[in-house]
């Protein structure tokens, strides 16, 4: 029982991601005319981070090089392909849509899984569901 | 669900941005045949929540378009010269109406931004019932 613990840690992490990129793409949207405004968005979901993967570099001492950081930095977004208008802004509506469409499916995702494995605990006790 | 906030008060001030653009675009075009009307130009500006970490839009100084009014010859007129010129407007309709489209898109695409975030939170909420 305890090993589910994980994937309930891994789907609220998931979640909390969406809802910090949402913010993000929130304010892209917003100042898709500002003049100058460059979009923002958050690296990709890494499970390995939240998990508490054993694998991962230990810091015993504090020389040790410190791991990456459980939180993903806020990144400007890859320029490929995006070019800014003459204002300086860098914010494509289609492309915020798009993310906008993934964040909200990553969310189901993880809601999803944490009620599922609510539902699996509550019948381990023999409450049903 | 501070996240959500935040997501929620950005969407809103664009929103209210947006239709404040709406707004004097609805004015340049009913003082499109106005003598002397200077068209109002909406400036948008990043609200700043914490040093270069923006929360939203919120509305620069509105600006009047300096380019040069239209010279039309009508001598009936009665504000016309001598050489039967008056100044009209530099009101373009073609120019506002693109205007107006785009900030229809704007606040459309906002409106989505908007829902999709009071959809996440209720989903959350939804994980309390059971």
């Amino acid at each position: 029982m305890l090993g589910n613990l994980d994937i309930v840690k891994m789907a609220s992490a998931l979640a909390e991601h969406a809802a910090n990129r949402q913010v993000l793409i929130s304010r892209n949207v917003a100042n898709a005319d500002t003049p100058g405004y460059r979009a923002v968005d958050l690296g990709a979901f890494d499970p390995d981070e939240t998990s508490g993967n054993r694998l991962q570099l230990q810091q015993s001492r504090a020389f040790h090089l410190p791991s990456r950081s459980a939180v993903p930095q806020l990144s400007p977004v890859a320029q490929d392909g995006v070019e800014s208008s003459p204002n300086g802004n860098s914010v494509s509506i289609e492309a915020e849509m798009v993310r906008a469409v993934e964040i909200k499916r990553q969310h189901d995702l993880a809601l999803s899984i944490y009620s599922s494995t609510m539902g699996i605990l509550r019948s381990s006790l023999g409450r049903g569901r | 669900m501070n996240e959500f906030s935040q997501a929620l008060s950005a969407t809103a001030s664009a929103m209210k941005a947006q239709s404040q653009r709406i707004r004097h675009i609805t004015e340049n075009i009913a003082n499109a045949d106005t003598p002397g009307y200077r068209r109002k130009i909406t400036t948008f500006d990043m609200a700043l929540s914490a040093p270069g970490e923006s929360n939203g839009v919120r509305l620069g100084p509105t600006i009047l378009d300096q380019s040069e009014l239209a010279q039309i010859y009508d001598p009936a007129h009665p504000m016309a010269d001598e050489a039967g010129y008056f100044t009209g407007s530099n009101v373009n309709l073609v120019i506002e109406l693109a205007d107006a489209r785009e900030a229809q898109r704007s606040y459309e695409a906002n409106l989505k931004m908007f829902d999709q975030t009071r959809q996440m939170a209720r989903g959350l909420m939804e994980l309390l019932r059971k």
